[in-house]
């Protein structure tokens, strides 16, 4: 279980919260603090007081990925297999096997076709594609992503969907804008000016916000 | 008013987008699939981006403007103050009509990303063109926030506006559906009977229809009005 003690950061103040293992949408108004949040959970920033445990260790001692909303801002490298490579160079695993898992993880998110391809000439989609190949090749504890599906295609963010919920990582925490995609996930976190006003399961979540255009248009159409 | 797209084809290694058609005075959306080419026709639209073969004309057309997908391409002040001035709009009435009031002497790259965006559409839609090319206009806002564009470009009545975007949910109301679907645009025409032929229609969309609802355009409204229909 990820524990969130006393957390306070910029505009960030959250007494307590837990978070399960599956996938966590965190939800809410443009500067309500959610990638504040995501930064602390996968240790990119230390909050100011409080603490993030991850199963008892700080973010900073556990496998964690992470794609930024800002698609030029997750690349180093580049062409495509340099970036996704990356983050198994950094920790050293033998160039033969890097070799397989990048070629894997790029047939898995069924962007092969872009393997030599430089970084900087991909659509938007396609380089948060290649930032989440990036985040998931070393098969993180701690998969974060931040407003990673406002660039895709329905289709795509369905597939990355079924990529989530079948690879295995203990923790995907999610920040979305599509209410529809926050529904599909196990636990939301809804956010506003910096605490976690609600949080639960989607319709339990769902359920307080009604007649708020955070609340899923599919529901309110019944389809 | 229109923009004439003349047997245009843009070609890379392994890559081409051919397109033909004429956008017409009134709202378009266009759709298609990660990589196919949404942001390239956008530029090319925009005249930002020469095609390999044929020609872009925009007839009619005495000012545009481009929205990119990512805000942060467009910032050039180091302070909001700067960047709304570099636009040649009032500041004050920018963070008021942004929701971003006592920001001024923030830099815009330490607003969030949806920030950013509600500043920098603020901004685009301060002044009026004949042509405006917005592409993932929806990308980062909040569900509130993308009520609010949707409005504001729905209350465009002249001009050519295009839309690229992968939205599923919140729509301003449009004219014609457009799609970009193997190397190449479709036009699919005016809704609702764009809705038949419309491939990457969204989900929600697509299930009214199959029950016999169909709405009478794409915007929140329109659809729950569908929906709840007898």
């Amino acid at each position: 279980m990820i524990l969130i003690r006393n957390l306070r950061h910029q505009a960030l103040d959250i007494p307590s919260l837990d978070i399960l293992p599956g996938i966590t949408s965190v939800i809410g108004p443009n500067g309500s603090g959610k990638t504040t949040l995501l930064k602390c959970c996968v240790g990119i920033t230390e909050p100011a007081a409080g603490s993030v445990l991850v199963d008892g260790l700080p973010p900073r001692e556990t496998e964690t990925g992470w794609v930024n909303e800002f698609p030029d801002r997750n690349i180093l490298f580049e062409t495509v297999a340099d970036e996704v490579a990356s983050p198994l160079r950094f920790r050293r695993v033998s160039c033969d096997m890097i070799s397989g898992r990048v070629d894997h993880q790029l047939g898995v998110m069924g962007i092969i076709h872009l393997r030599d391809r430089a970084v900087r000439d991909l659509s938007g989609g396609e380089k948060i594609l290649v930032a989440l190949a990036a985040a998931l090749v070393h098969s993180p504890r701690v998969l974060v992503l931040d407003e990673y599906d406002s660039h895709l295609d329905a289709g795509r963010a369905r597939t990355i969907d079924g990529i989530l919920r079948s690879g295995g990582i203990p923790y995907v925490i999610r920040c979305t804008q599509q209410m529809e995609t926050a529904a599909l996930s196990d636990r939301i976190v809804y956010l506003e000016n910096g605490r976690a006003v609600h949080h639960g399961a989607p319709h339990e979540v769902f359920s307080t916000l009604s007649g708020s255009a955070f609340y899923p248009l599919s529901l309110r159409c019944g389809t | 008013m229109r923009v004439l797209l003349d047997n245009t084809c843009l070609s890379r290694e392994g890559w081409s987008l051919s397109a033909r058609g004429i956008f017409a005075e009134g709202i378009h959306l266009v759709s298609g699939d990660t990589g196919t080419g949404k942001t390239t026709l956008a530029l090319m639209l925009a005249g930002l981006l020469p095609p390999s073969s044929g020609t872009v004309y925009r007839e009619g057309i005495s000012s545009l403007m481009v929205s990119f997908q990512f805000p942060e391409y467009h910032v050039t002040g180091t302070t909001i103050r700067d960047e709304c001035i570099s636009w040649g709009v009032d500041p004050t009435a920018i963070l008021t009509a942004a929701n971003l009031r006592d920001r001024l002497d923030h830099s815009p790259l330490k607003l969030s990303r949806g920030e950013l965006k509600r500043l920098h559409l603020a901004c685009v839609m301060a002044r009026e063109y004949d042509l405006l090319v917005l592409d993932e206009p929806f990308s980062s806002l909040d569900c509130r926030e993308k009520e609010r564009v949707c409005i504001e470009i729905s209350h465009r009545t002249t001009g050519v506006t295009v839309i690229f975007t992968h939205e599923q949910m919140q729509f301003p109301r449009v004219d014609y559906i457009w799609e970009i679907a193997h190397g190449s645009l479709h036009s699919r025409g005016s809704i609702p009977g764009a809705f038949e032929v419309w491939e990457h229609a969204p989900e929600m969309i697509k299930k009214l229809i199959a029950r016999g609802k169909v709405p009478e355009n794409i915007t929140p409204s329109d659809l729950l009005e569908a929906a709840c229909r007898t």
